[in-house]
């Protein structure tokens, strides 16, 4: 049992989980006190030992049912095919597995093991052989698909295959000349048949199932990560929406991250007026010292989003990024724009973020198949939204610069920054276009604190991380 | 101590809690293998509840430690009265100018005074605080540690020491060791995530909402009192708002205010006017009202449809 267990936590820890030394240790000393005979009991004693975070527990049911029931299941089902075939109810195959039994007495006794647990269904033991053969063949090393069917040959030889055909095939030649009823003769000679398949039949599950086990996980992760690296522009509809589920996560992540860091800087100077207030009832001896409370500012944010086809995803990510973060901002308000500027802010107050982003890009608060004019929008959010801007506020803009060769008017911007805080310009681009064609890059970016280039995912997480560090 | 898990399920079932298996499980495993449990989950599902029926199906004292923001070693272990330290120097000063007489110098005052030194630094001037309490106690005792999660990180390092050996030291009493070893539960509402080391320790229950036959059990047993039907019907209804995204999903807590609620307004079934009022004492964010009240038209059209038809078919029965 020990090995058993030290195997699964290695399992364990390959698809993601952190199962420490002490934690195996528990869940046997646990498995202990719950026994093996309770299929329920013992699940719950390792869940409880060596599954510490919710968001793991379902890899850790998946892989429990895999590891713990996977072969047994796998021969039950198989021998429940056999059954199915010969289209036997339970009761019928159980008196046929006697009637098997005896045959098997009489003229089965130079059968091998394994060949003879086959035949009279005996799966616990068969299970036993199986893993045997599979812990001498290393079939835990198993990696890719491909090498599926070089471990089920290895499998098969090991246990001896080869052997049990020939030892069935003989059988079969003896039935031809026992004397047992026609009816019953052609059963017993399916039965064989059917059974030989069966076994082959496991192998290969068996085979495939321990090289599954080795990439749940894996697969999800690499998924993840992929959709981080891949730039906003080629995601596909599919992509989309794992997405979303992706920024809800590293919006999370974020949340939990700047949280701890606002506790950690919270005690500021000495505050002496309030130290001796309080120790007055110490006859003023200072036994409690008190500390003024340091004011961390949340920063206020002016989200002003492209959304014009070439960036649109970006900036869909972008909001609801920023929203999904809402409070650790104390304000947010938001502008899309393509040439036309129009603020957002209530639409997503009012909506879910989902419905606010298609609300905002379907083209009702401004004409979204305009050509892009930045220096349009700028010169309007100048003229119509400059209050919204005051100096603890920062700016980020959001937007390829592609201008169509428009008046670029940097002055606004300029302007801008003289009563932010901050502006930051957020290119989904890749930096080595940036000024070539119709970019006005090179313009807009010396009227900029901070540019940064932005086309994925984990970009973007970077930008908003510092953004919230103030 | 508990003998099986089944003894579990009956004794919590005595005190009124509802428990599933697996939570019944390590609630076991706890006792026998003398680990804390960390329950997670979301909120509302009876974490907290969970570490009182524990305490009271043992006949066990049950101390409780709330946690929060800022919380230190003098808030949960112990702390030294200074207030009382100082009256009692006051009212002792003549029994003090006594020791000091005949002192021929200053360091022999001080020295006379050191000698009595541990008159002021003993148990008596100590103000235990849960923790201390916990591991003093003359009786086996269940410690709940509540919403660990709001507690600094520091403090959850503290807690370390506390909960691999049960044993404490005051520097000027020394180590004061458990005489019984309490049953620890903490709770968590995953506000921020729980150190590895502490989550070693521990035992790990999710708790998360319990299914329609759960939860059905759980309102008649800790609500008698409502109508059937209205129980069915309310837990039908919530279990279908908790799939809805809403800010904040209801859990068992508010299952139960409500079908309390209700019942006080001898209301015996949703589809009456008075049920959109009360609304708000299971979801709690305006947002959330508006999509909860979605949810129970919907189901009241739905249920109405229902006995349309089958009042139709009774009806071309009569025919």
């Amino acid at each position: 049992m020990q090995e058993k267990l030290v195997e699964f936590a290695n399992l364990l820890r390959e698809n993601g989980v952190r199962v420490s030394l002490a934690e195996t240790l528990d869940a046997f000393s646990a498995s202990k006190v719950t026994g093996l005979a309770e299929r329920d009991a013992f699940r719950t004693a390792l869940r409880a030992t060596m599954v510490k975070r919710a968001s793991e527990l379902p890899v850790f049911e998946e892989l429990f049912d895999i590891y713990f029931s996977g072969l047994g299941e796998i021969i039950k089902q198989a021998s429940q095919a056999v059954q199915n075939a010969l289209s036997m109810s339970d009761q019928e195959f159980q008196k046929f597995l006697d009637q098997v039994e005896k045959m098997l007495q009489k003229e089965g006794k130079n059968l091998s093991e394994l060949a003879k647990q086959l035949l009279q269904n005996k799966s616990g033991e068969m299970e036993r052989k199986i893993r045997e053969a599979a812990r001498a063949v290393k079939l835990n090393g198993i990696e890719r698909t491909i090498e599926e069917n070089y471990f089920a040959r290895a499998l098969a030889r090991q246990l001896g295959l080869d052997k049990i055909e020939a030892e069935i095939k003989q059988l079969r030649e003896q039935l031809e000349k026992m004397d047992i009823g026609a009816e019953l003769k052609a059963k017993m000679e399916e039965y064989l048949e059917r059974r030989l398949k069966a076994l082959d039949d496991i192998i290969r599950r068996y085979v495939r199932m321990e090289r599954e086990k080795r990439d749940i996980k894996q697969k999800e992760d690499q998924r993840l990560n992929q959709i981080g690296e891949k730039s906003f522009y080629y995601l596909s509809e599919e992509e989309l929406k794992k997405m979303n589920e992706a920024v809800t996560r590293l919006a999370q992540r974020l949340k939990n991250v700047i949280t701890v860091r606002r506790k950690r800087s919270k005690k500021g100077r000495f505050d002496i007026k309030r130290t001796l207030r309080q120790n007055l009832e110490y006859g003023g001896v200072p036994f409690k010292l008190r500390f003024e409370k340091r004011k961390k500012e949340k920063p206020q944010v002016v989200i002003l989003c492209d959304v014009s086809d070439s960036v649109r995803n970006a900036s869909r990510f972008m909001l609801q990024f920023v929203y999904s973060l809402q409070d650790l901002y104390s304000r947010v308000r938001s502008f899309i724009f393509v040439a036309d500027i129009g603020e957002v802010t209530e639409c997503f107050r009012n909506n879910d973020a989902k419905e606010a982003l298609d609300v905002a890009l379907k083209g009702d608060i401004i004409n979204v198949y305009a050509h892009s004019n930045f220096g349009y929008a700028f010169r309007n959010f100048v003229t119509d939204h400059l209050g919204a801007v005051n100096k603890r506020t920062t700016v980020i803009v959001l937007g390829d610069a592609r201008n169509n060769y428009n008046l670029p008017h940097e002055w606004c911007l300029r302007e801008i920054r003289q009563r932010a805080k901050k502006v930051i310009w957020l290119n989904p681009e890749s930096r080595n276009t940036w000024g070539f064609g119709d970019s006005e890059m090179d313009r807009y970016a010396p009227h900029c604190d901070l540019v940064e280039e932005c086309r994925n995912l984990n970009q973007l997480y970077r930008v908003v991380d510092r953004l919230v560090a103030g | 101590m508990f003998s099986s898990i089944e003894d579990v399920i009956e004794r919590f079932a005595k005190n009124n809690y509802i428990a599933s298996r697996r939570i019944a499980t390590v609630v076991y495993l706890a006792s026998e293998m003398r680990k804390p449990i960390l329950v997670e989950g979301p909120a509302g599902v009876g974490k907290t509840d969970l570490a009182k029926v524990l305490a009271a199906s043992l006949g066990f004292d049950m101390i409780r430690l709330q946690c929060y923001e800022g919380l230190d070693e003098g808030k949960a272990l112990y702390e030294w009265e200074y207030a009382k330290q100082l009256l009692y120097t006051q009212i002792l000063k003549d029994k003090i100018s006594e020791v000091l007489v005949g002192a021929r110098s200053l360091t022999e005052a001080v020295d006379r005074i050191a000698a009595q030194d541990e008159v002021f630094f003993s148990e008596r001037f100590v103000l235990p605080r849960p923790l201390l309490k916990a591991i003093s106690s003359e009786q086996p005792s269940v410690l709940l540690i509540d919403e660990i999660d709001k507690a600094d990180a520091e403090f959850e390092a503290f807690l370390l020491e506390l909960l691999s050996d049960f044993q404490v030291t005051v520097p000027e009493l020394g180590t004061i060791k458990a005489k019984h070893i309490p049953l620890v539960v903490l709770t968590s509402n995953n506000a921020r995530e729980m150190s590895d080391a502490l989550k070693r320790r521990c035992l790990h229950l999710y708790i998360d909402f319990p299914d329609r036959v759960q939860e059905l059990a759980i309102v008649k047993l800790k609500v008698p009192e409502a109508a059937a039907k209205l129980a069915e019907e309310v837990v039908t209804v919530v279990q279908s708002l908790r799939k809805l995204d809403l800010k904040k999903t209801p859990g068992i807590s508010e299952t139960l205010d409500w079908v309390k609620a209700l019942t006080l307004l001898n209301v015996n079934s949703l589809d009456q006017e008075l049920v959109t009022e009360t609304l708000d004492t299971i979801v709690k964010y305006e947002g959330d009202v508006r999509k909860a009240q979605e949810e129970l038209k919907d189901y009241v059209r739905r249920v109405r449809a229902r006995r349309g038809t089958e009042a139709g078919s009774d009806k071309d029965f009569l025919n």
